[in-house]
């Protein structure tokens, strides 16, 4: 009960400042979701077309996943220094996994039938990948970015063990402070908050880029 | 063929890493010429410190800022500042420097001490080391205000008379510290406590005021002195280092923006022991985060005029 009373004094007293901090913080992570994005769709794309080369790509992907955050963190901090860029680079790298492996599944699974059919039309290869098989794919990719942006909302808070700032701030002075576990809940609650609404928010685009199942309860709905 | 295939994604994080390392993304890190990169420690204290560097360069040079906080030690602080990811430090105490970065032997005179790091570090490091804060944060003997009335007492020599009868809590780090701990501690003043316990530096302000301890050995800054009543005694016979806090910048940037001295010279001999533990307090107990503590100072002792 105190610590509900001491969250409710920590805020009324610092409500700007935790503002500031949760901008920053969403702003490291989808940074770090977008860059990996602008890498991980065309090389997604490009092994969806060359099997061979998927299973090496996937596998490397799969190996920086398994590194953990602190150690990565740790390591880019030697190379790159510190503050938020490494963050940002270090949440490129754990994201390129979950949009990579999506953009793969969502272009191999696009029915062959549609492809030919494209191609029986006398589409070019180019013309393929934009009016059939990206559009079709594009809810499977939007749901990869949604997982990378949860995960990256997540690890962003240990940036603050090489200065970048953001909540994980507020969590690390709450350890400091001398009953410090209203601060920290004051970082973790607006941390959890952030992760759920990217979800939910990615989770309504993923549900609105999605091809076929819209249109199909649209029309239903309206013959009904 | 599989060499063109492998060439794009390869161009594309060659891209993505050269543009984080060299340039800004909007709303995190403005362009470096421009930017000044503040380091702190994780404590209240250089929080706070650091913050109102901040608040006074923004207030009196266009220069933007950009801090990096929780530098776990000294030592990091002082690695940061070498290889030029960071440009002014908000705290550094004489003591801590005298022996990490430097290496030497401490010092106990705190005129001597300041000295010293001004001219080892303008020569050793190309940074200049600015006068005090005012403020210095060093060990120093505790008791509740209570006992230090009764028995009259006010520095450390008052205690041997009842020394043999009291508890002694301290930092179990400062023990076996040469020259300044426990052993030093008999040799200079003479005396020894009752018992000694050793426990974390975090515990002891707690000890001493539920009575656990009689004595302990706390930090000067430290705001639960002011929360919990707590009297400070004085080191009359110098055994403890002097740990004034200063500001550190590098040279190389202060050559680029001359400004930036005037800026941090006006903060000099402003902010008192008990200045500082009055923030440190707010900081701590009334969970006022350090930026607005800064603030909040920096309005009250119109530095914005």
């Amino acid at each position: 009960m105190e610590t509900l009373t001491d969250l409710g004094l920590y805020y009324s007293q610092n409500m700007g400042y935790v503002w500031e901090q949760f901008f920053r913080h969403f702003l490291m992570s989808a940074y770090g979701v977008l860059l990996a994005a602008m890498v991980a769709i065309p090389v997604g794309i490009v092994i969806a077309r060359h099997a061979r080369l998927s299973a090496w790509v996937i596998s490397l992907t799969n190996i920086i996943q398994t590194v953990p955050a602190l150690a990565m963190l740790a390591v880019l901090m030697l190379a790159m220094g510190l503050g938020a860029n490494t963050v940002v680079f270090a949440l490129f790298l754990y994201s390129l996994l979950p949009i990579l492996r999506n953009t793969y599944t969502g272009i191999r699974s696009v029915d062959r039938a549609l492809i030919e059919s494209g191609r029986g039309m006398g589409m070019t290869k180019f013309q393929l990948l934009r009016m059939v098989e990206l559009p079709l794919a594009l809810s499977v990719i939007m749901a990869g970015l949604r997982t990378a942006l949860v995960i990256a909302i997540g690890i962003a808070t240990i940036g603050t063990f090489i200065g970048a700032g953001g909540l994980g701030d507020i969590i690390i002075r709450g350890t400091n402070a001398t009953n410090g576990t209203a601060i920290i809940l004051a970082g973790a609650i607006p941390t959890a908050v952030m992760a759920v609404v990217a979800d939910v928010v990615m989770g309504w685009f993923e549900k609105l880029l999605s091809p076929v199942k819209g249109k199909k309860t649209d029309k239903m709905e309206k013959t009904a | 063929m599989v060499f063109k295939i492998i060439k794009k994604p390869f161009i594309a994080l060659l891209l993505v890493t050269t543009l984080l390392s060299g340039c800004s993304l909007p709303g995190l890190s403005g362009p470096a010429e421009k930017t000044v990169t503040i380091g702190t420690l994780g404590t209240a204290e250089s929080a706070i410190m650091g913050n109102m560097v901040r608040l006074m360069i923004q207030h009196y040079t266009d220069l933007q800022t950009e801090m990096i906080t929780n530098l776990g030690s000294s030592t990091v602080q002082h690695e940061a500042m070498m290889s030029g990811e960071v440009d002014i430090t908000a705290t550094r105490y004489t003591g801590t420097d005298l022996v990490g970065a430097l290496g030497m032997e401490p010092i106990t005179d705190p005129d001597k001490a300041m000295k010293v790091v001004k001219r080892e570090f303008q020569e050793q490091f190309n940074q200049t080391w600015f006068d005090s804060y005012g403020f210095a944060n060093s060990y120093a003997f505790t008791v509740k205000s209570e006992l230090a009335e009764k028995e009259n007492l006010e520095t450390v020599s008052d205690l041997e008379a009842i020394a043999a009868d009291l508890r002694l809590g301290v930092d179990s780090a400062w023990i076996r510290r040469p020259a300044v701990g426990y052993d030093s501690f008999i040799k200079k003043y003479g005396f020894e406590f009752g018992r000694v316990f050793p426990m974390s530096i975090g515990l002891v302000y707690k000890a001493v005021e539920s009575g656990e301890m009689d004595v302990v050995l706390a930090y000067t800054t430290d705001g639960r002195l002011e929360a919990f009543d707590l009297v400070t005694l004085k080191d009359n016979k110098h055994l403890f280092p002097p740990y004034d806090a200063s500001p550190v910048a590098r040279d190389e940037f202060l050559e680029k923006h001359p400004e930036l001295r005037d800026v941090l010279q006006k903060l000099a001999g402003t902010i008192d022991t008990e200045q500082m533990r009055k923030m440190n307090h707010k900081a701590n107990v009334k969970m006022k985060e350090p930026k607005l503590v800064a603030k909040e100072f920096l309005e009250k002792h119109n530095y914005f005029e």
